[in-house]
């Protein structure tokens, strides 16, 4: 009996999983977002702010780094030129011009000049006019006059002069150092020309990466070393050699500069005190930055990575919580169907002690008539007499109405019975009480106690499960009974009313019994109370009822005064909530208040 | 032979009815009440053998019922017949002196064995106290006219 029951309600419960399922997957989500939120957000708030604080910095570093580079190549670029210049300057001051005019002596000069390297390509003495006096190196130049030359008019004006690169006679690119020198009121020069290739390898053979690249500039823009790529030396560089400013300058272009000339790079720029050279230092800034790029690209990565740890774990954790909160439910609701489970036993067993009462006294009648009937038989009284006649009519007459009430009251319990199953249906309230007081009046009467039901005429049939009003009605009147232990005699007095401005019906079931004291008021739909004799009551019958009438939408609340009498008032809607017919399905078998505090 | 005289208390009428014309059938008195107070009433009125009496009643219910009887003191032993199924009610009733108890429905012979059995037990401790009498106005004679006196009284 109870197996089918229970396979009954597997529809219902079906749509109740599902519910269920719904809200651990919103409880899912809604942990796992806020966990996220709150543990990444502040990690990414401080992964980028360290980020950005170290890329500042690396930057700067890098900057200065580049400066320094700049600055120190500088510095080495106008010391060999300072030192070359000095050293021609010491050889024409202490050489009279006559003495160098001498080739052979000129030759030793040059000689010992590259002792060391081959540090200047040639030497030569020229005369005021601009004849060579005397020419030491691998050109033919002796015949030259460089009265028409541009340096010529420049040294004589200057005591020391450095060239731009030029092709001059030799139609090479080179550069020449001279010293102009009175002697006796005649001027003549001292003219070298430092060894291209020697200064170009100086110049540029400096190791900057893979990108890096220097070379000097003059103060026309023309090329006077030749930069790794395109251009061509005595070429006119692409960018503007007057924007750079004194000193040393750093610049980082990116995307392409085409005012600059420059286009992801980062270039730096220092002047040369003499010659006016610019010198320029310059590098892919991809390169340049690969450190702080990598740098940042790894704690970028570690940033992924943590976030990606915290997603997991976070997702594992919430996945074990949901678990735990799936089972302490289950066991929640498996310790419910049991409450209710004992609710039912205790009222099925109260009820059916009155049952057995009701029906064994319309047997015992029957079973008398017969023994009446069958003293007849025994003792061979005449059949035919009237007596008899009238003895057999009366108990036929009696036989068939203790049948009848004994009908009567197992249809009312197959009615109970049946109302096992969950269903929400239409239900006539007055009806329906009418049909609860035909089944407890001879209880109440044989304990004194007299129904009076004041029930509301034309009261609309309300949405509800039979069965479980059934419940809540027995279990008031049951109590309402017992309430008068004490007294001889009392009343039950019920009371329905709709309320529409409510939207539902109110049953007030009022008793004259001993009454409630305050503090048991408060308990009183506790589980396990009671104030009945150990064996007698379970306390769970208050705790149902307000269980179910809380399933159906409703609400009960409870009046009392001792020595007075009690009063429960139901309120009932007239339709039940969505939530209850929808997603609870059956909601007997698996809700009571514990529910509520999950 | 003396007829034993029954008082039947149960508030179903066509019971008690029925029940009155069985029992006449075998030869006993029986005087049928629908409530336990109309059986303190009888009980006072008159002398009965033995009560058969209901568990179940509105108004004062059988176990009141019950120890009212006992209060009087009588030799008057009680049967329990009831509907009612529960035992526990039935083995108070005993604890408080009933002589024994039937659950409804019984047959007729079954109740007419324990009712022979309850006038055996009354019987005897009529016995009893009619050997302890005898036994104090042996022993004085006095007692006797107070014997006499409480009988004049009642």
């Amino acid at each position: 009996m109870m197996h089918k029951a229970d396979k009954k309600n597997e529809a219902p419960e079906t749509t109740d999983q599902a519910s269920h399922i719904r809200s651990y997957r919103r409880l899912f989500r809604n942990f796992t977002l806020l966990t996220v939120i709150c543990s990444l957000i502040p990690l990414l708030l401080v992964g980028w702010g360290i980020n950005a604080h170290f890329a500042d910095f690396a930057r700067e570093r890098m900057i200065k780094a580049f400066e320094d580079r700049i600055d120190s190549h500088r510095r080495t670029i106008e010391l060999f030129l300072k030192e070359r210049s000095d050293k021609l300057r010491l050889i024409a001051y202490t050489h009279t011009k006559g003495y160098l005019s001498d080739p052979e002596n000129l030759k030793y000069v040059y000689a010992m000049f590259n002792s060391k390297s081959p540090e200047i390509r040639d030497l030569g003495v020229i005369d005021a006019e601009g004849d060579h006096l005397a020419y030491a190196g691998p050109y033919d130049l002796l015949d030259k006059n460089y009265s028409q030359a541009k340096w010529f008019a420049e040294v004589m004006d200057k005591d020391l002069y450095i060239s731009d690169m030029f092709m001059g006679f030799r139609k090479k690119p080179h550069f020449i150092m001279a010293v102009a020198r009175s002697e006796n009121g005649s001027h003549w020069i001292l003219r070298a020309t430092i060894d291209t290739d020697y200064f170009r390898s100086l110049v540029e053979n400096v190791k900057i990466g893979q990108t890096g690249e220097v070379y000097l500039v003059n103060k026309n823009g023309v090329y006077q070393t030749e930069p790794r790529g395109a251009p061509d030396i005595m070429d006119h560089a692409a960018f503007q050699v007057e924007s750079a400013q004194n000193g040393v300058g750093v610049h980082i272009y990116k995307g392409g500069g085409q005012k600059s000339g420059f286009s992801d790079e980062i270039v730096g720029t220092a002047w040369l005190e003499k010659p006016r050279w610019l010198l320029v230092v310059k590098q892919d800034y991809a390169e340049a930055f690969a450190d702080v790029n990598h740098a940042n690209n790894a704690s970028m990565l570690f940033l992924l990575i943590s976030a990606l740890t915290i997603l997991v774990v976070t997702v594992l954790i919430a996945r074990l919580m949901i678990r735990m909160i799936k089972k302490r439910d289950i066991q929640a609701e498996y310790l419910n169907k049991q409450l209710m489970q004992t609710g039912k036993m205790a009222s099925i067993g109260e009820l059916s002690a009155g049952v057995a009462h009701e029906i064994n006294n319309p047997i015992a009648i029957i079973q008398t008539e017969r023994q009446i009937l069958l003293d007849y038989y025994n003792k061979q009284k005449p059949m035919d007499s009237d007596a008899f006649r009238a003895q057999l009519l009366d108990s036929m007459d009696q036989i068939d109405i203790q049948a009848q009430r004994c009908k009567r009251i197992t249809q009312n319990l197959l009615r109970f019975s049946r109302r096992t199953r969950s269903i929400i249906e239409s239900v006539d309230l007055n009806r329906f009480i009418g049909e609860v007081i035909e089944l407890m009046e001879r209880e109440a009467r044989t304990s004194g106690i007299k129904f009076i039901p004041e029930l509301e005429n034309g009261m609309p049939p309300i949405e509800s499960d039979p069965s479980q009003l059934q419940q809540v009605f027995l279990n008031l009147i049951t109590n309402a009974i017992d309430a008068h232990e004490e007294k001889s005699y009392g009343s039950i007095r019920i009371t329905s009313s709709a309320d529409h401005s409510r939207q539902g019906v109110y049953i007030r079931i009022a008793d004259t019994g001993a009454g409630i004291s305050e503090e048991n008021l408060e308990k009183i739909f506790d589980p396990f109370f009671t104030t009945k004799a150990v064996g007698k009551g379970t306390g769970l019958g208050l705790s149902i009822c307000y269980s179910i009438v809380k399933q159906l939408g409703g609400d009960i609340s409870v009046s009392s005064r001792v020595g007075e009498g009690t009063e429960f008032t139901l309120f009932l809607p007239f339709e039940m909530p969505e939530a209850v017919t929808k997603g609870e399905g059956s909601p007997g078998e698996n809700q009571t208040p514990m529910k509520k505090a999950i | 032979m003396i007829k034993r005289k029954i008082l039947l208390v149960d508030d179903e009428i066509v019971f008690t009815k029925n029940m009155a014309k069985l029992l006449e059938e075998r030869e006993y008195r029986v005087s049928a009440v629908n409530s336990g107070d109309a059986a303190i009433k009888a009980l006072e009125a008159d002398d009965f053998d033995v009560v058969v009496l209901d568990l179940k009643m509105p108004g004062m219910d059988g176990i009141t019922t019950l120890r009212e009887i006992k209060k009087l003191g009588l030799f008057t032993e009680t049967l329990i017949l009831t509907g009612h199924g529960s035992i526990d009610t039935a083995l108070e009733a005993i604890k408080i002196g009933a002589y024994d108890y039937l659950t409804k429905p019984c047959e007729i012979d079954e109740l007419v064995e324990k009712l022979e059995d309850a006038q055996i037990q009354k019987d005897s401790g009529e016995q009893k106290d009619m050997a302890d009498k005898i036994q104090r106005v042996v022993e004085s004679p006095s007692a006797a006219f107070e014997l006499f006196e409480k009988k004049k009284k009642k």
